[in-house]
């Protein structure tokens, strides 16, 4: 925004031509200039303390600048402080609403330096978790994009859902919201005994609540009508901006983590033909829109259900965590994994040089990269459908920040 | 492709800048606490990264039209070099490779790969804060995660920590 | 209260008065949104059916400082955001209420002693009346700090001079 405010035309007083109802319309000298509108950091639709800075022209959007920062907590700077294990928690605080994917991002890299085998409980009741954490965070994404959009009931009925999946966590781990339970070399503890056929009873239940939520939600004419044919991200513009995940899904790019590039046991579950992976096609208006990444994340939610439903069939009696010892010295190197969060590619990127202290501990938070495209989505739109393409990047601002 | 076959792969492309190497051995991974594990990488020269950037996301064998990331490290306070950090991703080919620049802590300076990629506007943005890095060319080298007057860059290794902002005390 | 308040002395009448002032005041804390980080979530979560807080009369969450009673800080406080926490603090009308929610509000939380740009605790920054631990602090945590801060909206004095201790 270092340009001054644009100027547009100057209306010169004109005699007045008569109008059908036999009225004169007179035209006044206007001059108008572009506003800039401050958009956050305390706003009700920015997903969190993030900030927009638009200039508009009226209701047009001429251009817009996302500011970050206001939730900078210097993560990077505490993994070159804290051992391997104490950094954890903090992993669990970036995306606060996907907090097993982060811990299993964390978790895989580090086990990538020391090379160590995980028991295969281990790895199911990670995938378990790592997927209904997926289902809680898409309903959060998308019961609060209804509420941007204006409808408040479809994000209580969803909460539904998310306190059960919380209360399932609770049980696992202890814990709401951040875990710390996906550690390094397995999980923390075992599954307490009747907790997988609860897991069972949820998707159930689960399967009929998400065509609710379908039905009530997505194919909605007025959401349809606001969300169809706005914000449309080209597949150019995707790998341009490193857009992964639902961004780019949604954009009709055929590229999920978990099976093309599979990690723990998603290339087995994908083999047996456990899961698919939805593909925005453009059926509601132009293909890579906002309709079209929402509804990649809702059937993503039912695909997620049928993963864990594969997870639940295979689960075996077994350790739950690796032979590691207490203090943990990583074997010296670097590694970067890569896996596929809710919002797109959680990269962690560690340095250790052998000691019990990380070197560099580096996070490519997906929010952080998939914000950038507001930049060159937003002008040329609605200042209303600035709100509905904010919405649909998905963003959690503990991860563009860190 | 695997990690040596884009290596090799590049080199008889010729792309520019291309120093060298560095992967695990089996011989490196003997004893637990010493020798060297996880990822290879390639070792690129900073002032031609641009151009090797280039050639990595238009080769049709390469393919990375994704830029996961682009960072830097300071691996230790008395080494002389910061670390550029590259990691490539093909949507197309399936495959990822990591790219290492060093970079002199007293001339932290290199092009920026903002017209390769644009999503590495930001990502330059905040090494450049974070460490102090200079991306000749970038286009808008503002703050982006920290204040607009924050002195100092903070994951240096040799970074002191602040007594107090603006009035409100950091201890 | 303008002119009214803190006028009269304490009798039978004006306690009378207060304690309805008082009543009408706790049963409708109005709570700005302000969900900064973690405990955001939570806080949605007491906003929702599961844990309601509208049965305290406090679900009416404004987006605008302007109409809230009570500012919730729901996460880490950091110097970029500190001064826009002030700036809110002060456009809300009184009597405002603040509630520290969390580690990081209360004191700095896991952030205490690497985090460069974390306040330690946002009473660096606003006056807080309850600050609720936790990280996150369950939903039924945050209803007993409403609760708190209920009882201490109950003992204030409205219209009654306060006693001199002297």
């Amino acid at each position: 925004m270092t340009q001054p405010a644009e100027q547009h035309g100057s209306m010169t007083l004109s005699e007045g031509k008569q109008t059908p109802g036999g009225e004169r319309e007179f035209m006044l000298d206007v001059r108008t200039s572009d506003l800039e509108v401050n958009m956050g950091p305390q706003h009700p639709a920015t997903h969190g303390v993030m900030r927009v800075l638009i200039r508009c022209d009226g209701e047009l959007v001429t251009g817009a600048q996302p500011h970050l920062g206001y939730l900078h907590r210097c993560a990077e700077k505490i993994g070159e402080n804290v051992e391997w294990l104490q950094y954890l928690p903090y992993t669990d605080r970036y995306d606060y609403l996907a907090a097993m994917n982060n811990n299993l991002g964390y978790s895989m890299a580090v086990e990538k330096l020391m090379e160590c085998e995980i028991p295969r409980r281990a790895e199911l009741i990670r995938m378990i978790c790592a997927e209904l954490n997926r289902i809680g965070s898409h309903l959060i994404a998308f019961g609060t994009y209804g509420i941007d959009l204006g409808a408040f009931t479809p994000f209580l009925y969803m909460f539904r859902e998310r306190e059960w999946m919380m209360a399932l966590f609770e049980k696992i781990c202890g814990a709401r919201l951040t875990y710390s339970y996906i550690r390094i070399g397995g999980v923390f503890n075992d599954a307490p005994p009747g907790w997988f056929s609860e897991v069972e009873r949820f998707c159930d239940v689960f399967d009929k609540a998400w065509q609710e939520y379908y039905d009530l939600l997505a194919v909605n004419q007025i959401f349809v009508k606001r969300t169809a044919d706005v914000g449309v991200i080209s597949p150019e513009m995707a790998f341009d901006f490193g857009a992964t995940g639902p961004m780019l899904r949604g954009s009709g790019i055929d590229f999920d983590l978990r099976r093309d590039m599979p990690y723990s046991l998603y290339g087995e579950a994908y083999a047996a033909g456990a899961f698919q992976v939805p593909i925005g096609k453009g059926e509601m208006g132009t293909l890579g829109d906002c309709w079209d990444r929402v509804w990649v994340r809702a059937v993503e939610m039912a695909e997620s259900v049928k993963i864990v439903r594969w997870c639940l069939d295979q689960v075996e009696p077994g350790p739950v965590i690796a032979d590691i010892p207490k203090t943990l010295r990583i074997p010296p190197g670097e590694a970067y994994v890569g896996i596929e969060n809710p919002r797109g590619e959680l990269g962690h990127y560690v340095v250790s040089d052998g000691g019990k202290i990380a070197v560099r501990c580096r996070v490519r938070g997906p929010s952080f990269v998939n914000l950038a495209v507001l930049e060159e989505l937003l002008p040329g739109t609605f200042l209303a459908d600035a709100v509905a393409i904010i919405g649909s990047t998905d963003i959690v601002v503990g991860e563009t920040d860190r | 492709m695997d990690f040596h076959a884009i290596h090799d792969h590049l080199k008889a492309v010729g792309a520019p800048g291309l120093e060298g190497a560095d992967e695990p051995r089996p011989e490196d991974k003997k004893a637990k606490d010493k020798g060297r594990f996880g990822d290879p990488f390639l070792i690129v020269d900073p002032q031609q990264l641009r151009q090797f950037l280039h050639v990595c996301r238009d080769d049709p064998k390469l393919k990375f039209e994704i830029a996961a990331d682009l960072t830097a490290t300071d691996p230790a306070k008395d080494d002389e070099n910061l670390w550029i950090n590259v990691q490539l991703l093909s949507v197309t080919h399936r495959h990822r490779l990591a790219i290492k620049c060093l970079l002199p802590k007293s001339a932290p300076s290199l092009p920026t790969t903002v017209p390769v990629y644009r999503t590495c506007q930001w990502h330059e943005r905040e090494a450049a804060e974070m460490y102090g890095i200079t991306f000749v060319g970038h286009p808008d080298p503002r703050n982006i995660l920290l204040p607009d007057d924050w002195v100092g860059h903070p994951l240096r290794k040799d970074y002191e920590f602040p007594e107090e902002y603006h009035g409100i005390s950091c201890k | 209260m303008g002119l009214l308040e803190k006028q009269f002395e304490e009798n039978v009448l004006t306690t009378k008065v207060d304690w309805l002032l008082n009543w009408c005041r706790l049963s409708s804390v109005w709570p700005m949104t302000f969900g900064l980080a973690c405990c955001a979530i939570e806080m949605m979560a007491v906003g929702c059916a599961h844990h309601d807080i509208d049965r305290f009369g406090a679900g009416a969450f404004r987006a605008t400082p302007r109409q809230a009673d009570l500012m919730i800080v729901a996460g880490t406080v950091n110097f970029k955001m500190a001064s826009r926490i002030k700036r809110l603090y002060d456009q809300m009308p009184n009597p405002k209420y603040v509630m520290a929610m969390g580690a990081c509000a209360t004191g700095g939380g896991p952030y205490y002693k690497f985090g460069y740009t974390v306040v330690k605790g946002v009473d660096r920054v606003v006056p807080v009346d309850v600050y609720i631990a936790g990280c996150p602090p369950r939903p039924e945590a945050l209803l007993e700090g409403l609760m708190k801060l209920q009882e201490k909206i109950q003992g204030s004095s409205v219209i009654r001079r306060p006693k001199r201790t002297a």
